[in-house]
């Protein structure tokens, strides 16, 4: 650990809304605390920004533990920053350095548009998950826990799949912007289940159809997405993606 | 896939009724759909590779065993130019794909970012893995194939003097790629292509793999090695073809 305040200089990302034109600003930001995390940094501009009469800057955060996804930000070229599964909410100053200058970016995709500054809508992955990504449970009560038997190693691999936050690094760090690790994520996590069984074809074929409408890439199997998700989501769901979408489209019932 | 979709999808309505077909139409406008018919076609191209690099190997059997071998071949007929066909269409069906998934992505990120670093620890330069240049690299195989054509199958360098057939009818294959291969515009092009071609290959064969969904963890370092000893085996085939004539020359 360096000493207990740096002072950095900061590239910021800054838009007024979708249509406007965006363009990258400066500020000196001293004294920051290397206990702090990215975001209380950010809060801490934010403090300045406001008492000396300009705007804040707008970024996505929620819970601020590393669980919720909300937080983004692509921050010196890499997706939540430098550290390897970690969300920006849990990266710490103290991996910079006194002098550093940080270039702050938004998700760059084009079915993330940015809204303001550095906060996207990532509407186009909820509206993937409306076409498919859940079970149908149309009566009764709810289930008993432990009704239906499932083996502990498939309850991994299916937890594994699950540990998805949704917060879009994949598409952020992908060089063709593709959704594939955050699709074939939601996509394995109920095949691998019995009770995905049901909407099994339907699912996979409906959540492929909406990613490519939204506008993502197509995957070339980079593995990019892989190195700069949080939840450290495997490629091999991609494989397992593919696997589903090949069997749907040649098996699946029409 | 938009452009080629369009032209695949105007007789969509007629091509649907055939029996089999509407399945896989649907699954060919998906960019999923795509990576699997790139993969089939990449790893159909790799089949050929195969054949005609054990075919090449017989130059070092020396110049009896090579005729005799195209002789064969020749005598083939219409399979052969069915083969000829098929080979060709496969080869602009991959690279069909490759534009259209190509524009695909580019349209998926119309703003770059002012910076962007990787986080794979494996690239030791920017832009190290070979599946940044797939498309470079697959463009330069195909310019250099223009040129292989033109050498080989349809003879017809300007600068080179090919010899003339025997007179009992059989051609000479032998001196043929000797004359091509001492020419120093070939060999260049010709050694510079096979480069280019292993790093295709060393990206191309894991990931048309992976595409269609063969992926298990136990399995899958084999298949990382496995293809890149692939990938550089066919490339340094080559190579020591080429080489080989060369000095022989």
């Amino acid at each position: 650990m360096s000493g207990e305040t740096i002072n950095l200089t900061l590239r910021v990302w800054r838009q007024d809304g979708p249509d406007s034109q965006g363009g990258f600003e400066n500020y000196q930001l001293n004294g920051v605390s290397t206990h702090m995390s990215f975001l209380e940094m950010l809060d801490v501009l934010n403090e300045q920004l406001i008492e000396s009469g300009q705007e804040s800057v707008a970024f996505d955060h929620d819970c601020r533990e590393g669980i919720c996804g909300t937080c983004s930000l692509m921050i010196n070229g890499q997706a939540h920053g430098p550290d390897k599964a970690t969300t920006t909410c849990q990266l710490h100053m103290r991996r910079f350095n006194d002098g550093d200058t940080v270039t702050i970016e938004p998700w760059r995709a084009t079915a993330f548009p940015v809204l303001k500054d550095l906060v996207v809508d990532r509407g186009a992955f909820d509206r993937i998950i409306s076409a498919g990504g859940y079970v149908s449970v149309n009566t009764g009560n709810a289930p008993d826990g432990n009704a239906i038997p499932i083996a502990g190693a498939k309850q991994e691999v299916a937890m594994d799949a699950a540990a998805c936050i949704g917060c879009g690094a994949c598409v952020a760090a992908c060089k063709n912007a593709s959704a594939m690790l955050f699709v074939s994520a939601k996509v394995s996590q109920l095949a691998i289940l019995p009770q995905g069984q049901l909407e099994r074809s339907e699912r996979v074929i409906s959540m492929v159809s909406q990613m490519d409408d939204e506008g993502f890439g197509s995957c070339t199997n980079t593995s990019e997405c892989e190195a700069a998700c949080p939840a450290e989501v495997s490629v091999t769901n991609i494989a397992r993606l593919n696997r589903e979408f090949l069997r749907a489209s040649l098996c699946g019932r029409e | 896939m938009d452009a080629l979709c369009r032209i695949c999808c105007i007789p969509a309505e007629l091509l649907v009724k055939v029996p089999g077909l509407r399945p896989v139409i649907r699954m060919c406008c998906t960019s999923v759909g795509q990576k699997v018919l790139m993969a089939l076609t990449g790893l159909a191209l790799c089949g050929f590779l195969v054949t005609h690099l054990s075919g090449n190997l017989l130059l070092f059997a020396g110049e009896e065993a090579f005729n005799a071998y195209a002789e064969k071949l020749h005598s083939m007929g219409a399979l052969l130019k069915a083969a000829e066909v098929g080979l060709l269409a496969t080869f602009l069906a991959h690279l069909g794909l490759a534009i259209s998934t190509t524009a695909m992505s580019r349209r998926a990120r119309s703003k770059q970012y002012a910076q962007n670093e990787s986080k794979q620890e494996a690239f030791a330069i920017p832009n190290g893995g070979a599946s940044n240049w797939m498309l470079l690299t697959g463009l330069g195989i195909g310019a250099f194939l223009v040129l292989h054509l033109v050498d080989l199958k349809f003879q017809v360098r300007p600068d080179l003097v090919y010899p003339s057939a025997s007179q009992d009818g059989t051609n000479n294959a032998y001196a043929k790629v000797k004359l091509v291969l001492s020419s120093p515009v070939s060999f260049v092009a010709y050694g510079v292509a096979l480069i280019l071609l292993g790093i295709h290959l060393s990206h191309g064969v894991r990931s048309a793999l992976q595409s269609l969904g063969v992926s298990h963890p136990k399995w899958n370092k084999l298949i990382e090695i496995g293809s890149m000893v692939f990938a550089w085996a066919i490339a340094l085939g080559f190579i020591c073809v080429l080489g080989w004539v060369v000095l022989n020359s």
